[in-house]
């Protein structure tokens, strides 16, 4: 076997570690009464695993999120040059975040802590200097397609870290010029989490702090007890999505919903609210379900501007419904209980639906397909009977978590296991190679955010240690006087930010900002996780960084601009429902408050 | 860098001393401090010291024994003291022997105290060893041998991540939780735990350390002013602490909160069952010579009072 088997092999064992792990601990809490010693320790320190091994492969498959338009724009040299630059900036970036990683782990085994049978701490936490060395030789490798464009790119990395063990001027002053370069490598085709590492490493460089901090926080970002729910519900929505249940689902909608006027834009949104909830901010959604549903709506004679339209936007559709990634995320950040997060985003998800099918049908064409077709009760019945399994998906995730005996780390592994069982055992859509490819696609997927995540708070850790969110506060509390005037500019605010940060970043990063000023301001803190969310949706559809609109762009292949332009009625649509979200607290908190009692 | 939540006096103690320690001779020492956790729990806290982002923080005794366990011989041993006064005597006691052992691993306390007791926090009322042993029991997941310890206790743990306390005892997937007053109240534990033990049970127990190298660094001058600086606001977080314990408890009780009180008949019936299992936390959760250290001090202590 190759190296490229070995990891993907590796991978896969892994995140199926993942899910067997707390399903045995689980089983056996309810049996004995204890259950394996470091469980949960071992899980927190898988996820560090499939992280980093996730993103090495990545960065070989030169599948690191980016979000630069650039190489789509432009052509022969000037394209080439320009990811030279790109990934030779993102390779130096890489480069400086594995020494750090080295320093760290060094001080790590200086303290010689043990995680679980005699293994020490150390010898896992060695992954995040491998991860990052591994990213960087794979992003020289991806930055020329001869041998020529990669040496190019080792010398821009080369060159990039040399200034920064030996600066030819103060520290301080290279600064600004250095931040502008790392802005401008992302805008030429460096991975998103090159932005913020690189942006994080120069500041703490800047200032004479130490780089390692930077590895530090990702350790600590991605060990965190609650990350373990991202891959496995991850995995879950891709067994789910590569299995049959895709095809299953969206008959019973049709059947359900589909013969009425506008039903194909109400099956668009139903399905693609319950993919994303699962699968999360990903764009797996339409990945996944954009080659079935585009013919469908075809099909019905909406016209095709309209038809990209509905997918790019119902694509994050679904981002506020529980076990969703964000939703899941910003509870960690903002120390907000997961439950009322997951309580919280049902009613304001539902209007966001409700509001895009109203659209949908709106833009229906007068004569449509479903015209004289009628309500089939025996089709509906034998749809609904095929995709039984899938239907109970929710009830046996969210049974275990509200009724008391599984944590929600486990409840997301009995999902995944779940998943598994429908899609490779009971159906048979998928055989050992699928499962093969499927878990190396999810690793990948996972690897690359989690990549994200970690440097992000790093970032995020160097405005502590600036004390800017202090800062902003006491600024914020000075010169607004009105929680509301406070919640229009988070508004405005967010809507930028969404245009040009993804939405993991903008989590990271944002809401350690925002939060306190909102506690200042007396907002409920699960309506402000919603608003936050709901914002950052919009974000997906707004240009330059705009996530959908790249997925849509790259799965039905249509230029940027056009995508862009299609999707700005759905737009339009959703910031109504955005502030509707905002100026109606109920909407949000009503369902976790009457839970709670 | 502190746990400390902003504005309580543990951070407005810690900023007065930063004052202090900017006038110091020799050029004073720049304090900066970072509240609430920003910088990550106790044991992250300890990792930015290590790798030299942080040069000090204030830690209890979770995150010391990251660095030293052998401060462990006060927080771990439940039952033992019988006041405040009792952990001070020993703390002071054991000094010197922390201070080597911690300056051994790269660290400098520079003061000490304690932030009073550890209290149950149950669904159902309890009052005596049978009550709790009944009610399934947080225990951090990172520490499997007190999970150990407490299967020997004749208690049922439930081992899980602090960020599970809350919803774990929404769900009913734990009904009980040891804690500070002061953590259940920021935490909110009390809404979903409404009956509290006022049992001495354990003392939280912690110090604010530096790294050796940034200690090395200042002037023998300024290192004394830095000290008489810090021994004093040691004094008056202790004394203010011990006021905020009570005031969470009162705050609490507002809200719902019921407290029980032990007599000294529920007292002694809590010790003999702890005692039982003391023998499998000597040697595991604390040094064993730490342990027989501790209850010997405790021994003189007690014989000296009653001359
Ligand atoms: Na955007
Ligand atoms: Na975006």
């Amino acid at each position: 076997m190759n190296l490229r088997g070995v990891e993907n092999a590796a991978l896969a064992v892994a995140l199926a570690l993942m899910v067997a792990l707390p399903m045995a601990e689980a089983a056996l809490r309810a049996a004995v009464g204890t259950g394996i010693s470091g469980a949960s320790a071992l899980l927190q320190h898988l996820t560090l695993v499939v992280g980093m091994l996730g993103g090495a492969v990545a960065a070989r498959e030169d599948r690191l999120l980016s979000l630069s338009t650039a190489q789509l724009f432009l052509k022969g040299t000037l394209k080439s040059a320009a990811r030279i630059f790109g990934y030779g900036v993102g390779a130096g970036i890489s480069a400086v975040l594995c020494w750090g990683a080295v320093v760290f782990v060094g001080t790590e085994r200086g303290a010689g802590n043990i995680l679980a049978y005699g293994v020490p701490v150390w010898v896992v936490q060695g992954v995040l200097p491998l991860g990052f060395g591994a990213v960087a030789v794979r992003l020289v490798w991806h930055g020329g397609e001869g041998w020529r464009g990669r040496a190019l790119t080792l010398a821009v990395a080369v060159a990039l870290v040399a200034v920064g063990v030996r600066p030819p001027l103060e520290a301080s002053r290279l600064v600004t010029p250095a931040l502008v370069l790392v802005v401008a490598a992302t805008a030429l085709g460096a991975p998103v989490f090159v932005t913020l590492g690189g942006a994080a490493a120069i500041l703490f460089w800047g200032e004479g702090l130490p780089v390692a901090s930077i590895p530090l926080d990702h350790y600590r970002q991605v060990v965190n007890p609650s990350i373990p729910t991202v891959p496995l519900f991850t995995l879950a929505g891709y067994l789910l999505a590569e299995g049959g249940a895709s095809r299953r689902l969206i008959r019973v909608f049709q059947e359900l919903v589909g013969w009425f006027r506008g039903g194909p834009a109400i099956v668009t949104a139903l399905v693609c609210a319950f993919f994303t909830s699962f699968t999360g901010g990903s764009g797996v959604t339409i990945l996944a379900l954009g080659g079935l549903l585009m013919p469908i709506l075809l099909a019905s004679r909406y016209s095709e501007r309209n038809a990209l339209g509905l997918l790019t936007g119902a694509g994050s559709l679904g981002l506020l419904f529980p076990p969703c990634l964000p939703l899941i995320l910003y509870a960690i950040i903002a120390k907000v209980p997961m439950k009322d997060m997951f309580l919280g985003g049902i009613a304001p998800g539902i209007l966001l639906v409700l509001l895009t099918a109203w659209w949908g049908i709106r833009q229906s064409p007068p004569a449509a397909a479903g015209e004289g077709a009628v309500f089939r009760w025996q089709e509906a019945r034998q749809a609904l009977w095929e995709a039984k399994w899938e239907l109970l998906l929710p009830v046996v995730a969210f049974a275990g978590l509200f009724g008391g005996f599984a944590t929600l780390v486990e409840a997301a592994a009995l999902t995944a296991l779940y998943a598994f069982v429908v899609e490779a055992i009971i159906h048979r859509d998928l055989k050992l190679p699928d499962l093969g490819r499927v878990m190396t696609e999810c690793g990948l997927l996972i690897g690359g955010v989690l990549l994200i995540l970690g440097v992000a708070l790093g970032f995020t850790n160097y405005l502590i240690d600036a004390q800017i969110p202090a800062r902003a506060v006491d600024w914020a509390t000075a010169s607004i006087h009105s929680p509301w005037v406070f919640l229009l500019l988070l508004n405005a605010l967010l809507l930028i930010v969404g245009c040009l940060m993804d939405v993991f970043s903008a989590i990271v990063v944002v809401a350690p900002l925002v939060i306190p000023i909102g506690t200042a301001f007396g907002v409920d803190p699960v309506h402000l996780g919603i608003i936050f969310l709901a914002n950052l949706e919009l974000g997906y559809l707004t240009p330059p960084v705009g996530m959908n609109l790249f997925l849509a762009s790259y799965r039905f292949g249509k230029p940027m601009p056009e995508v862009a332009r299609a999707a700005v009625p759905m737009m339009l649509v959703l910031l109504v429902g955005v502030l509707l979200i905002t100026y109606l607290p109920a909407l949000t908190t009503t369902l976790p408050r009457w839970v709670g009692k | 860098a502190t746990l400390a939540p902003k504005g309580t006096s543990f951070h407005q103690i810690l900023l007065s001393m930063g004052e202090k320690w900017r006038q110091a001779p020799g050029g004073g020492v720049l304090l900066t401090v970072y509240p609430d956790g920003v910088m990550g729990g106790e044991a992250d806290v300890v990792r930015r010291m290590r790798v030299g982002q942080i040069q000090a923080g204030m830690l209890s005794a979770v995150g010391l024994s990251e660095i030293d366990p052998s401060i462990l011989a006060i927080q771990n041993m439940p039952m033992v003291f019988r006041s405040l006064e009792e952990v001070e005597f020993v703390a002071e006691k054991l000094r010197p022997q922390f201070e080597k052992r911690f300056a051994d691993k790269g660290f400098v306390p520079l003061f000490w105290g304690d932030a009073g007791w550890v209290r149950f926090f149950s669904k159902s009322p309890v009052e005596r060893p049978a009550d709790l042993q009944k009610l399934k029991q947080f225990c951090w997941a990172g520490d499997t041998r007190q999970a150990d310890i407490m299967k020997a206790g004749g208690y049922r743990p439930v081992l899980l991540e602090t960020s599970d306390i809350l919803p774990g005892l929404q769900t009913g997937l734990i009904e009980a939780v040891a804690m500070p007053p002061f953590f259940a109240l920021a935490a909110q534990v009390d809404t979903q735990a409404r009956h509290m033990l006022a049992l001495n049970w354990a003392p939280i127990f912690g110090a604010t350390v530096m790294a050796k190298k940034t200690w090395d660094a200042i002037p023998a001058a300024t290192q004394q002013s830095m000290l008489q600086a810090a021994r004093e606001s040691g004094e008056q977080m202790k004394t203010k602490n011990r006021a905020e314990a009570d005031q969470s408890v009162t705050a609490m009780q507002k809200r719902g909160l019921v407290t029980h009180a032990v007599t000294p008949q529920l007292e002694t019936e809590w010790r003999k069952a702890t005692e039982e299992y003391y023998p499998k936390i000597r040697g595991s959760l604390v040094p064993a010579d730490l342990f027989d250290e501790v209850l010997k001090l405790l021994r003189e202590h007690r014989a000296a009072r009653q001359k």
